[in-house]
């Protein structure tokens, strides 16, 4: 038998709950949902999608949903987790093939997801990336099983080269019946209507949200004898890095009191490496490497500027971050960046050298003049824009709105894929639809639902979690293992 | 003394027994099912015609030979080593926890857990082939940090029972842990 060893509550560096969530009017609709969120990407992986997934279930717990999480395993870390607030994470055992991506063969995935969807009473399965298999993967079982499903995008694609053509012929099959769409941005969801040849009306845009009080301004760690340019992002093509290199050794040149500080890995670290070196900038230009999420604050509050060079983002969460601790943003304008800010905090330029050390020089030349807007404004412009709290409250409606609707039956599901999807995909991905049909029957003549025990909830309306007397009989055992048992 | 009947996570039953021996000791034993004979029908038929196929093609007496030691020589392996009739979980407060699994042919194994070692006994969840199922298990205490758990010993590893049945093994337990 494995062992697996719940690790009692993991403590995570970002907020522990939803920030500044009042209690009382915090319960709008009545109804609770059983919610378990699917992608590949969760902690420890650290990134985007897995802080959306975290604060998006720490929201909608704290609403008085049951949420779930069901990630690959990271690791040695396999099997069962609690994290704060009784979040559970299931870390199933599948393999991974690329960039924490598992491998798809739309079936191996079924029996375990089966399982959590059996035990936990999922009503409404939500995956999250559209990079991640293992999402499309459950979004597959869970309409076979006649689950309510919900998908969020949070990148753009292009329409162009191979891979994309096949991605994109994938989200048609994958998103043609599932019940709702959550973009980030509303170029994600532009992109996304085209890729996936998707009905509008079924697409809503939340965009994400950061944790104000994670994020908070502190002048005081500012060097008033020099410029500081932030940048804090993955050290990888995408976000624009060879842009990065060509900017440093201009500016630098230019203006001497000029620093940069720059956190993140990535393959593209060479890059920036080679030019510190070229150049003899070693005491200008740091290097960081990975941050920690709670160290990216310390980073942020002492620089003046932050910049971001990516080429393609869907809803930039970095720049939010940068603006919340009062840093002045220059960005490029892709995708869905040019909605995120308004105007007056943000200088948007094209993405090439010159119109970034352009959109630069000016920054800096009103932060000589000091004509920039103090950080303390700036942060308290930015806490309202996007709370987790907005975001939990949009997502809810959704889920509302798809617990309403039917899940199509096997017959109807197999004529959308086959007149949505083209007659070749369409056809095949149909077969497929079958085929798990099948394997679930199989599987549920081997192990019926009724053979499998019901999780304890440690979240939602029947919640075991925290309640002070059933925790009792580990009291004098210290707290480590709390039990969820004793009734 | 009690006789309960509950399953195991494959829907086979099984059934617990506890023994009050006194207020600080008692025993637990859960029986799963016999082998049953249809079963060991179904396996001597499977491998015979198997045999009987190749001996068709080799014409070699042989394979009927070997086919017949096959077949007892893993009956006998199956019911000496995988094959458990019984097992049972003896708490004595202050004294220690006692595990002892018999097997069809009559072999026992024991281990014995003193009480100083023992963190705590609780429920606890795992992936096992491609189900996610409850388990009891007993944490042991690491010597070098006091608050952590060095690791842990599954209880009832062969009949897997369900969670209603582990949870009444569970609070029974608790009740003589907390008192010592």
């Amino acid at each position: 038998m494995h062992q697996r060893q719940r690790a009692g509550a993991l403590k995570k560096s970002s907020s522990q709950k939803c920030p500044e969530a009042p209690a009382d009017n915090f319960r709008g609709s009545t109804k609770k949902h059983s919610i378990c969120m699917v992608s590949d990407f969760f902690y420890p992986n650290m990134g985007g999608v897995e802080s959306h997934i975290y604060q998006l279930s720490q929201c909608l717990i704290e609403k008085g949903h049951k949420v779930v999480v069901v990630t690959h395993a990271y690791g040695r870390r396999k099997g069962v987790r609690y994290l704060t607030n009784g979040l559970k994470v299931y870390y199933l055992p599948l393999q991974v093939m690329y960039n924490q991506s598992t491998a798809t063969t739309c079936f191996h995935s079924l029996p375990l997801m089966r399982c959590v969807f059996v035990r936990e009473r999922i009503t409404v399965v939500h995956a999250h990336s559209s990079f991640s298999a293992m999402a499309h993967d459950s979004l597959f079982h869970a309409k076979t099983m006649g689950l309510n499903t919900v998908f969020t995008d949070h990148s753009l694609f292009g329409f162009a080269d191979v891979s994309s053509v096949l991605t994109n012929k994938l989200l048609t099959v994958s998103l043609c019946d599932t019940n709702h769409i959550i973009c980030v941005s509303y170029t994600s969801k532009e992109n996304t209507v085209l890729r996936a040849a998707l009905n509008p009306e079924i697409v809503s845009v939340i965009p994400n949200a950061v944790d104000p009080t994670d994020f908070t301004p502190d002048p005081s760690f500012r060097r008033d004898d020099r410029i500081t340019i932030v940048v804090i992002s993955r050290l990888v093509y995408r976000k624009g890095i060879d842009l990065l290199g060509g900017i440093i050794p201009e500016l630098c040149l230019k203006y001497p009191d000029l620093h940069f500080l720059i956190g993140g890995e990535g393959p593209k670290r060479i890059v920036l490496e080679e030019v510190r070196e070229k150049y003899q900038l070693h005491d200008r230009v740091r290097l960081l490497g990975a941050l920690e999420h709670k160290d990216v604050r310390g980073v942020l509050v002492q620089g003046h500027i932050f910049l971001n060079t990516s080429l393609t983002e869907a809803f930039c969460m970095a720049i939010v971050e940068g603006a919340s601790c009062g840093l002045q943003v220059v960005s490029t304008r892709v995708g869905g960046i040019p909605e995120v800010l308004p105007e007056e905090l943000i200088t948007l330029c094209e993405p090439t050298v010159r119109s970034l050390c352009a959109g630069l020089e000016t920054v800096i030349a009103r932060q000589r003049v000091g004509s920039l807007p103090p950080p303390e404004s700036i942060h308290s412009r930015v806490r309202t824009l996007y709370t987790w709290r907005n975001v939990a409250e949009r997502t809810e409606k959704v889920y509302d709105r798809v617990s309403t609707e039917e899940v199509l039956p096997l017959d109807r599901r197999l004529l959308r894929l086959r007149s949505h999807c083209g007659p070749v995909a369409g056809s095949v991905f149909a077969f497929m639809a079958v085929l798990d049909f099948l394997f679930l029957l199989l599987l549920q003549w081997l192990v019926p639902d009724r053979v499998m025990d019901v999780a304890v909830d440690a979240t939602g309306p029947r919640s075991m979690w925290g309640q002070g007397s059933s925790i009792k009989l580990n009291a004098t055992k210290g707290a480590a293992n709390p039990d969820l048992f004793g009734e | 003394m009690e006789d309960e009947s509950f399953t195991d996570i494959s829907g086979k039953p099984v059934s617990l027994d506890c023994r009050n021996h006194s207020n600080f000791c008692r025993e637990f034993t859960v029986s799963s099912a016999k082998i049953s004979i249809g079963k060991v029908l179904a396996y001597t038929c499977c491998v015979w015609l198997l045999a009987y196929a190749v001996f068709w093609v080799t014409e070699n007496t042989a394979v009927l030979s070997s086919a017949i030691l096959i077949t007892l020589v893993g009956m006998t392996l199956h019911i000496h080593f995988v094959k458990v009739d019984h097992e049972s979980l003896l708490v004595i407060g202050s004294l220690g926890i006692q595990v002892s699994s018999s097997y069809a042919s009559g072999r026992e194994t024991t281990t014995f857990i003193e009480m100083n070692k023992i963190k705590d006994i609780v429920i606890n969840e795992a992936i096992y082939m491609q189900q996610i199922i409850y388990y009891l298990c007993v944490l042991l205490k690491d010597p070098s940090d006091p608050e952590g758990a060095s690791s842990v010993v599954p209880l009832f590893q062969s009949s897997k029972p369900r969670l209603d049945c582990l949870v009444k093994v569970y609070k029974s337990c608790q009740e003589i842990l907390s008192k010592c």
